[in-house]
């Protein structure tokens, strides 16, 4: 995808990612807690969930140097998924699948499923992994 | 010697709350990052080595440049010529200070310091996405991120800027600056009545994130931001015009 398909995309009003539902996301979105309400549980007065800068760092390293190169300069393959893709699609995402979802939970669920739309990631892969996580968060 | 520490005395605090209890979203974050290390999208020494250094960042270095320029007339001139070479003294080095060591002062390192004056304010967006200089101001605020901010401010600033308390009169012009992935910007509100005799510390104290994007002006005894509801655009843009 270039630019200016990609522009062109927005002003035609398509979407610019196969907004198809990931039930895996749909799935996580339909139970995960959001911080804003674990924070308020908890009385916590952290903003920000611990895994937000996490999650910033994995999109910058995502990204490469294409956060700091006119769109048009990035070359193709140079990085994983180019900051302005990304954020391009969050915005769509934002604005409807993942619509009820608070920030910067929905930045998260967006970053997924452009990876998995791209077959960066697998959506099983993904699960599977998850739950060996989960396992391993809960078993201390 | 005893070995551990003696609990006979009260330590008079009460440990901070913390949220006992892991969200699906916190496990999401940490298998999508275990995957792309896996399969090489970036090393593991990266994100950490990234992650202690977005540990560091905030708005107080530039709240300070901004402090040091109240005070210092040549230094003022320098941030208007030279943002990057302004930094250093705060210091911030554009070049070397993020461990990517992207780009060059000629590029990635533009960073331009706007100057508000009587009838000149200056307020700072990226239109595109969302472009902000993180290594002198930290994290973007949400609502920096949202189309809606991005999309209305170019069209109606005067509405955006009353939106978040800045009124401001009608023979004060306001200037938007886009921001891009070369040219990064902060705003040098002008110093307010009633700080004469401040100290750098106490100026910097005032200068919020929020002066710094351009969306508030100092105040004395004001040390936050506002917190805004983030709203959707609920007038799509349409380019048929």
């Amino acid at each position: 995808m270039s630019a200016s398909s990609n522009d062109a995309n927005a002003e035609n009003g398509e979407m610019l990612i196969d907004a198809t539902p990931i039930p895996l996301l749909r799935s996580i979105q339909a139970h995960g807690r959001v911080w804003e309400d674990l924070a308020a549980q908890y009385g916590v007065t952290n903003p920000d969930p611990p895994w937000k800068i996490t999650l910033e760092a994995t999109c910058d390293l995502l990204a490469g140097d294409s956060c700091v190169k006119p769109y048009d300069q990035v070359e193709p393959g140079s990085c994983a998924l180019p900051s302005l893709e990304r954020r391009a699609e969050e915005d769509e995402l934002s604005a409807t699948l993942y619509e009820d979802v608070p920030f910067p939970e929905r930045q998260l669920l967006a970053l997924a499923h452009s990876m998995i739309a791209r077959g960066l990631l697998d959506e099983a892969e993904l699960a599977s992994r998850m739950e060996v996580v989960g396992q391993r968060f809960n078993s201390a | 010697m005893s070995d551990h520490h003696d609990h006979d005395h009260d330590h008079g605090h009460k440990p901070a709350p913390m949220v006992d209890e892991v969200s699906h979203f916190e496990i999401l974050e940490m298998a999508v990052r275990e995957l792309a290390i896996e399969k090489g999208l970036f090393t593991a020494e990266d994100h950490r080595t990234w992650v202690e250094y977005v540990h560091t960042l905030g708005p107080t270095p530039a709240a300070r440049l901004v402090a040091k320029a109240w005070l210092d007339p040549e230094y003022k001139k320098l941030c208007e010529a030279d943002g990057v070479e302004a930094s250093k003294a705060v210091g911030v080095n554009w070049v070397t200070s993020p461990p990517t060591q992207f780009g060059t002062p000629s590029d990635y390192c533009n960073l331009r310091v706007l100057v508000d004056t009587p009838t000149v304010k200056h307020v700072v967006v990226c239109s595109l996405c969302s472009c902000y200089p993180r290594p002198i101001l930290g994290q973007s605020p949400e609502w920096y991120r949202t189309p809606n901010y991005r999309r209305r401010l170019v069209r109606w600033p005067r509405q955006v800027l009353t939106e978040f308390g800045l009124q401001l009169p009608s023979e004060v012009t306001i200037r938007v600056a886009d921001s891009n992935q070369k040219t990064r910007y902060i705003v040098m509100p002008g110093r307010p009545e009633g700080t004469e005799g401040w100290t750098e510390d106490q100026l910097t104290e005032i200068v919020t994130r929020d002066c710094l994007i351009g969306v508030a002006v100092p105040k004395p005894g004001i040390t936050t931001n506002v917190k805004l509801p983030v709203r959707k655009a609920i007038h799509p843009v349409h380019h048929d015009h």
